[in-house]
């Protein structure tokens, strides 16, 4: 799998610090820094501020994002914070409040 | 609980590690790991807390305590500096472990542990014992301490008879003090009331009473 998963039952708190692509199916509270590719699975809870080359999020985020690659909101995902890529999707079905800075 | 959880290798998490399900760790935690399933610590990583869960195996550097509900194997390669708790132990060659080693408690634990067992039984009962005796040679103390100062009143009558020979080799010393005249007075008076019953001070009390009467008629 991955090089970090947050299974569905684990919380975090704290700070989380990585180079590994990250699934986040449980908890994190605090702050997610990564150098790759973060994806929060549905169930996935992220009160956290994000840092990452791509994040695609189809659970709950909450906090500022940071994000040299993309963003993909998914159908039933819920974004909340404000969010700084080159690229963003919000699907259809999405929740997404905040300021988008795409570096225009 | 679909699949566990995977701390990766190039992951430092600063904070409490808490859950469910199986957890393996291979990266650096500065906090609590607690899940009630099985944790996997594997040799490059680094926990720096107390580990929680039901089977421990654990490979790697932890600095803190490891609780296995089940069990809690060192493999070889594991560096601990910490308190092992579980009812199964196992320690292979080459791990390293610095601490307190504890298979828990448990009715056929004792038996196996019989000798660190006996060990520990004899220390319950002189705990036990060593507050009663104080309480014990407190209590006559207590008793006599009472009964010293008010030797002039009649507190109890087998005392009378050395206190008011006490008291009148106190009153010559005394007497060295300035306080001779006052001191001699109310010890001449106690020996009038003791006299009655006591057959100490009888010249005295010759005066009074039958005998006192007869001496009279007799001088007279």
């Amino acid at each position: 799998m991955a090089g970090t998963v947050i299974g569905e039952g684990l919380t975090i708190e704290g700070e989380v610090v990585t180079d590994d692509e990250v699934v986040v199916q449980g908890a994190v509270r605090g702050t997610l820094t990564s150098g790759d590719v973060v994806s929060i699975a549905s169930g996935g809870v992220v009160e956290a501020d994000i840092q990452a080359t791509s994040l695609s999020v189809g659970g709950q985020a909450t906090g500022n994002v940071v994000v040299t690659d993309r963003v993909d909101i998914q159908a039933g995902g819920r974004l909340i914070g404000d969010v700084k890529a080159a690229r963003l999707t919000i699907a259809d079905g999405a929740s997404f409040k905040g300021n988008v800075d795409m570096d225009v | 609980m679909s699949d566990g959880s995977i701390i990766g290798r190039s992951t430092t998490v600063r904070g409490h590690v808490r859950g469910t399900g199986p957890i393996r760790v291979e990266g650096s935690v500065e906090g609590d790991v607690t899940t009630d399933g099985d944790i996997d610590v594997g040799p490059e990583a680094r926990i720096r807390g107390d580990v929680s869960g039901a089977t421990l195996r654990v490979g790697g550097a932890v600095a803190g305590d490891l609780t296995g509900t089940e069990a809690v194997l060192l493999i070889a390669g594991a560096r601990v500096v910490g308190n092992l708790s579980a009812p199964r132990i196992g320690v292979a060659e080459g791990a390293l472990v610095r601490g307190n080693i504890e298979t828990g408690p448990g009715e056929g634990q004792r038996v196996v542990t019989s000798p660190v067992a006996e060990r520990r039984l004899p220390v319950a009962p002189p705990a036990a014992k060593a507050p009663i005796t104080p309480v014990r040679a407190a209590v006559p103390p207590v008793r006599r301490a009472p009964v010293r100062p008010p030797a002039p009143k009649t507190v109890a009558k087998p005392v009378e008879t050395p206190s008011p020979r006490a008291v009148v080799p106190a009153a010559p010393a005394s007497r060295s003090a300035t306080r001779a005249p006052t001191p001699v007075e109310p010890t001449r008076a106690k020996p009038a009331r003791v006299a009655k019953p006591a057959p100490a001070p009888v010249v005295p009390a010759i005066t009074k009473g039958i005998r006192g009467r007869k001496k009279r008629a007799g001088q007279r």
